[in-house]
């Protein structure tokens, strides 16, 4: 058995699960809402509480994937040359013939651009949804709700995503979001640099 | 039921806004507080409390120093409506028998949303931003009434029927200007009209929001998107497999 | 009105002049659209471009007060190019008789007709009188219209000073708006063209107020335009039962029916009889008047019941009587109010604070009061003058009662609206609170008088207690518990208190039998053997099979006619005639002038069933069942007239039997353009004259002070000075301002734009007001000089809102004058100052 290793402190996990948290009841709450589900809605206690369900749940999401930048902007700002490494390599996720990749720091290039991305789409879905609650000019509110919709079809396709890698994709993610502790070894040939950097051996 | 519609004829209309007292008489609408601004016109703008109201105009004329024109106003009713479609709630705005735009105040959310689609603008909410406007009476139409402006109307600038005859009616009546006649996929509030209807101060070219009609076409893209992230993560699951290194063990009590 | 309401619709032109009927009588408009959808003409004159003028086909603008000369030179126009009627103006109108050689008009008299007394400001009738033929005991005439002593002449010779641009140059009207009114109106002067004329304040509420209507009526008659469908003259009523209150005895001069009010000189009933019945000795004329004496008796009997008798004089020396002379109209009651005559004073429905003309004074005088009783739906300015601006409530010793009364939906009851038609309306709800219907109050009211009489005598107590009051069950201290309004009815209606026979009939046939409701007033006797509250009411409630039939309730939608007669619903007095004077409107053969539009048509062979004769009236209740003029039997169509004839010569008035234009007694000109020497109505009462008079009453005539014309008028959203509306926040929403409407240019000059506070004011009084700057209101060119003209609704009041934000009524500004005949304010044309406030 080897040694266990701190990868992710408790704010930060307890940030995730906030935002996680948030996302999902947005996104249930938005489908509902795009596609008039009633039985969803019913959920909720009818459409407009769902509406405040949404709003709260719009501020927590917002509050929360600003949190998020003291955890993960940084690392996800520096790029090197073993990231372009990994990405030509597809993250091994291409291939059943695993071969070595890149080490790592304490994202790996996918989970580095995915941040990134998420932050924008985050960010474009908090400043639209704000606009469209708050704000009563016309050209505005239109503008922001075609971004809002658009934009929950982009969520629509990086939640699942995110869902998969995290767990099923990844076998031994998931304990990063729920103790914060995985093995050394694993943390080591998955995140070296990270490993390395944090003088863990 | 044959598509009803409101047939406003300002020529006919003398000013005397009966509808707008009729309408807050049935609809019980609260008051607004107001002041003289140097214009007969009261209340400056349509409200959650004022579901109709006259436009006072004057305008030049050929005959005298001036016309004097009223000219009511209120929600158009559109065939299409981007009211309904941009509404994220179920049922708080519908499309009546007698294809008025009615609302429900139980399932409005108060959103807004459908005021910023309304083409004319012409949506507006309560204190408690629920959308609150004109629905053409429905509780009276769904009995067999006509609307209560329509029934305290002297003059006969208000009608009420069916919306083929009466714009048969108006174009036989001389009237050349149709308003609302073919906008919009036809509007529930028609207006008869011998000048343009900017003479009238009526909207030119009313559009239904590119965005809300945009969004409509491809809004089942949330569906697709979800749907095939979902299928293609099971095959990857499937076809390549988790990412596991050679040894690795994973343990459910880890 | 001659006609009625939904007769508009059959009319070719439609002058509104003195009326804004769609900003008054919305209901109007509805029947002047389905006429202008016919193609007929809607031609507006006012000072202002009005909601009624927004819809004419043809606008004029005028100056306030003047127009007598818009009209005179209408009468010009028509007699100049010969667009009258003749054989309408010489059979049916007095245009052939011959005038007393000596009467002189105001052409020859500078302004004056002939036999004026200067200080008296009265005029000697003397000379206004037509020439007779002593043989046949009926006026002499000249049916060519060529003596120049006929009326017709002699109206030529008025009215040919009344030129086009004179009457331009008078009135403000552009030449060429003038002309085109002219020919406009002027083209119903055929038959079938149908031309009606629908006024209201804008024309009684003047110096010449009865002229006005006087000058139009001339014109109607020489266009053939009265008795017909589409035509007459509409007088479009200030309050919707203000032609029902009239009817019964409103004003002070006149009894229910319009009989006169008796003056202390008529000692007994031969004597009131004598002074008050038209006499004719032309077989042809009806003089409907002639019956006067049945009517009389009749309403005696109905209000001293069984204490009436012939060897009493029917109680005819308990009624009220004037002293000769005395005036008790309106304007007197306020006058005699501030010289402290009055100890007490009802204001019962009413609110003269804000109604009266010079509000000011109004408010003064009610400070002299010992008490005032204000009857009314919620507290007023009346009520509240105590305590009004400029009021201090230590300084008033008046006491206030406030008696609650219900609103017209929560008690039944009759209303007769301007077309003379009478609802019955059911009570809708009960009323609210303490509230109560009038007669309840008034029953209340009686039995207390009657108990302090009767406890402590008094000053002539049989009238009162011995006044039939029979409306319902009395309890057990006599006082009846609750007033009955169907018994209030059936007393207007009339009884038989005996069986009463026609025994002029040969064999004699019962007209009617004891008991029973009265089948109509041409039933009714001298004799004692009727009683009826109000004759002209007669058939409204009447008997059918032994049951009492109200007529006013009924609701037929049937129109036989296809002229919206509509004579099956409810009932309008007389025995339910529809239009007036319809005889005139058939040939003297009975033949409809326009046989597209017959009220009345007399078909010669047709077997009357009453008489079983042949002959007979078809269409609406004809001016009574005699055969038509030309026919054996037949009569004159003014019924109402001892001659039987319109009246284009009218010496019934004070003021001249003919129209002339004063000018009103505050105007931009220092002189009267007609006539240098008499400016304002020569026989108008005057309450300040050059020896002076009280403060309130001043008046600023052509003074550089106040250099622009007011005017006054109402709008949609109020009920008159808005006591019932300015309560209803709704209306408040439409119309929450006291507002002054104002030309561009006067506004120009004044540095006033739309929506700034201004302030009004007059030689009395002043008001604020928002500033409406518009196009509608333009200056005018009277006499070579730019007139500016303002005006203001008068339905605003200090008390409510409370916080003042109303603003106040803008009768403070107007003057202390009135007709010369009526004594009706002159609220409609004074001279105001506007200044930025």
């Amino acid at each position: 058995m080897s040694r266990m290793v701190k990868k992710a402190g408790a704010f930060e996990i307890v940030n995730h699960w906030m935002l996680a948290g948030s996302c999902l009841v947005l996104a249930l709450s938005g489908f509902a809402f795009v596609f008039h589900l009633d039985g969803v809605a019913a959920l909720f206690g009818g459409f407009p509480p769902m509406r405040a369900w949404h709003n709260i749940s719009g501020v927590v999401f917002a509050v929360s994937l600003f949190l998020t930048v003291f955890s993960y902007l940084p690392v996800s700002l520096s790029f090197s040359a073993d990231d372009m490494k990994w990405l030509s390599m597809g993250g091994g996720y291409l291939s059943r013939n695993k071969k070595e990749l890149p080490p790592q720091d304490k994202l790996n290039t996918g989970q580095k651009l995915y941040y990134l991305v998420l932050l924008g789409m985050g960010a474009v879905m908090s400043a639209s949804g704000f606009t469209i609650w708050l704000l009563g000019n016309k050209g505005l509110v239109l503008l922001s709700y075609f971004a809002h919709n658009l934009f929950f079809v982009f969520f629509m396709v990086a939640i699942p995503v995110h869902i998969y890698l995290g767990t099923f994709a990844n076998p031994g993610t998931l304990r990063i979001m729920l103790s914060g502790k995985v093995p050394l070894d694993w943390a080591r040939r998955r995140y070296g640099k990270w490993v390395s950097r944090m003088g863990l051996g | 039921m044959a598509r009803m519609a409101l047939l406003v004829s300002p020529e006919l209309c003398i000013g005397c806004r009966g509808c707008q007292s009729a309408c807050k008489e049935w609809n019980g609408l609260p008051a607004v507080k107001t002041v003289n601004r140097g214009t007969f016109e009261n209340p400056p703008d349509l409200t959650g409390a004022d579901y109709n109201r006259i436009r006072f105009m004057e305008v030049p004329s050929a005959q005298d120093a001036q016309r004097w024109l009223f000219v009511s106003q209120r929600c158009m009713h559109c065939g299409d409506a981007a009211c309904m479609k941009i509404c994220p709630s179920s049922g708080a705005l519908f499309r009546a028998k007698n294809g008025a735009v009615v609302f429900d105040k139980g399932k409005c959310i108060g959103c807004k949303l459908c005021g910023s689609a309304c083409p004319y603008g012409l949506i507006r909410f309560d204190q408690a931003n629920k959308v609150s406007k004109c629905h053409l009476c429905h509780d009276r139409t769904e009995a067999g009434l006509t609307p209560a402006c329509v029934k305290t109307c002297p003059s006969g600038a208000l009608k009420y029927g069916d919306r083929d005859k009466l714009a048969a009616e108006a174009s036989a009546a001389g009237y050349s200007n149709l308003y609302g006649e073919a906008d919009l996929g036809g509007t529930g509030v028609l207006y008869a009209f011998k000048d343009s209807p900017k003479v009238y101060g009526m909207l030119q070219n009313p559009a239904f929001p590119a965005e809300v009609h945009f969004w409509s076409g491809i809004k089942s893209l949330a569906y697709l998107g979800l749907g095939a992230t979902v299928a293609a993560s099971a095959l990857h699951y499937l076809v390549i497999g988790p990412h596991k290194e050679e040894g690795e063990e994973v343990k459910k009590d880890e | 009105m001659t006609n009625h309401w939904i007769d508009f619709r059959n009319a070719d032109v439609i002058l509104v002049m003195g009326a804004n009927p769609a900003e008054n009588h919305p209901i109007a408009m509805k029947w002047i659209a389905r006429a202008r959808e016919r193609g007929a003409k809607l031609v507006v004159v006012d000072p202002r471009f009005t909601k009624t003028a927004s819809k004419a086909d043809l606008y004029a603008p005028i100056r306030p007060g003047t127009d007598i000369a818009f009209l005179g030179g209408l009468i010009n126009y028509i007699l100049q190019k010969g667009l009258y009627f003749r054989e309408y103006v010489v059979n049916y109108t007095n245009a052939s008789y011959l005038v007393n050689p000596e009467f002189k008009g105001p052409g020859q008299l500078e302004g004056l007709f002939s036999g004026y007394n200067e200080k008296a400001r009265q005029y000697d009738k003397k000379t206004w009188s037509f020439q007779m033929d002593e043989a046949a005991g009926v006026p002499r005439k000249d049916p060519s219209l060529r003596d120049p002593h006929s009326v017709f002449q002699l109206m030529k010779q008025q009215y040919s000073r009344y030129s086009l641009e004179r009457v331009s140059a008078i009135t403000g009207t552009p030449a060429d708006k003038l002309a085109a009114v002219y020919q406009a109106y002027a083209s119903t002067g055929r038959p079938g063209r149908a031309g009606t004329e629908l006024y209201a304040m804008g024309w009684t509420q003047h110096t010449v107020g009865t002229q006005n209507i006087r000058a139009m009526s001339i014109i109607q008659l020489l266009l053939g335009n009265v008795g017909i469908a589409g035509g007459g003259i509409n007088a479009l009523r200030g309050e919707s039962n203000v032609q029902g209150s009239t009817d019964h005895g409103l004003l002070f001069n006149s009894l229910p029916g319009y009989l006169s009010v008796p003056t202390a000189s008529m000692a007994d009933l031969a004597a009131y009889n004598d002074k008050n019945t038209p006499k004719s000795k032309d077989a042809k004329s009806v003089n409907w008047w002639s019956n006067k004496p049945k009517y009389m008796v009749s309403y005696l009997k109905a209000i001293y019941g069984a204490h009436a008798k012939k060897e009493n004089d029917f109680c005819y020396a308990w009624l009220p009587k004037l002293d000769e002379g005395m005036n008790a109209s309106w304007l007197m009651i306020f006058d005699n109010m501030i010289k402290g005559r009055y100890e007490g004073f009802f204001a019962w429905g009413q609110n003269p604070a804000c109604s009266g003309a010079n509000s000011n004074k109004v408010r003064k005088g009610l400070a002299k009061l010992e008490w005032m009783v204000n009857v009314n739906l919620f507290d007023n300015e009346t009520g509240s003058f105590w305590r009004g601006p400029g009021v201090n409530p230590a300084d008033i010793q008046t006491e206030v009662f406030l008696l609650p009364a219900c609103s017209s939906v929560e008690k039944e009851g009759s209303i007769t609206n301007s077309g003379r038609l009478a609802q019955w309306r059911r009570k809708a709800i009960e009323p609210i609170g303490q509230s109560r219907p009038d007669a309840e109050i008034m029953n209340e009211l009686y039995f207390r008088v009657k108990g302090l009489y009767r406890k402590e005598g008094g000053k002539s107590p049989a009238p009162i207690l011995e006044l039939a009051w029979d409306y319902g069950a009395p309890g057990p201290d006599g006082k009846i518990e609750k007033v009955d309004i169907s018994r209030v009815a059936m007393e207007i209606n009339g009884y038989y208190l005996e069986d009463v026979w026609d025994k002029k009939a040969v064999p004699p046939k019962q007209l009617g039998k004891k008991g029973a409701l009265c089948a109509s007033f041409v039933t009714l006797q001298a004799d004692g053997s009727t009683s009826c509250g109000n004759w002209i009411y007669s058939q409204s409630y009447t008997q059918k099979d032994g049951k009492a039939v109200n007529m006013m309730a009924r609701r037929s939608k049937e129109d036989p006619t296809g002229l919206g007669l509509f004579a099956g619903w409810a009932w309008a007095w007389p025995v339910n005639r529809r239009i007036l004077y319809n005889r005139a409107g058939v040939d003297p053969n009975g033949s409809p002038w326009d046989p597209k539009r017959a009220v009345i048509k007399w078909e010669a062979l047709a077997i009357d069933k009453v008489t079983g004769k042949p002959g007979l009236w078809k269409g609406d209740v004809p001016d009574g069942p005699a055969p038509p003029l030309a026919a054996k039997g037949g009569k004159y169509p003014f019924i109402m007239k001892p001659d039987g004839m319109g009246a284009i010569f009218g010496p019934g008035l004070v003021d001249g039997p003919f129209p002339e234009h004063y000018e009103p007694l505050e105007s931009p000109l220092q002189a009267n353009p007609m006539s240098a020497k008499v400016r304002i109505n020569p026989a108008a009462r005057m309450f300040y004259t050059a020896q002076g008079g009280l403060p309130e009453d001043v008046f600023a005539n052509a003074d550089p002070r106040f250099p622009i014309v007011g005017t006054t008028y109402r709008v949609t959203e109020h009920w008159q000075t808005g006591v019932l509306t300015r309560h209803l926040p709704w209306q408040m929403e439409l119309q929450p301002q006291q507002f002054v409407e104002l030309s561009t240019e006067l506004a120009g000059q004044k540095d006033i734009k739309s929506g700034d506070k201004v302030t009004v004011s007059s030689a009395r009084g002043k008001v604020w007001a928002v500033a409406i700057v518009t196009e509608r209101f333009r200056p005018v060119m009277v006499m070579g000089k730019v007139v500016h003209q303002v005006g203001l609704p008068w339905c605003y009041g200090w008390q409510y809102p409370t916080d003042g934000s109303g603003g106040d009524s803008s009768n403070l500004l107007t003057p202390t004058i009135g007709d010369a005949n009526t004594l009706i304010p002159e609220t409609k044309a004074f001279m105001v100052n506007v200044q930025k406030a």
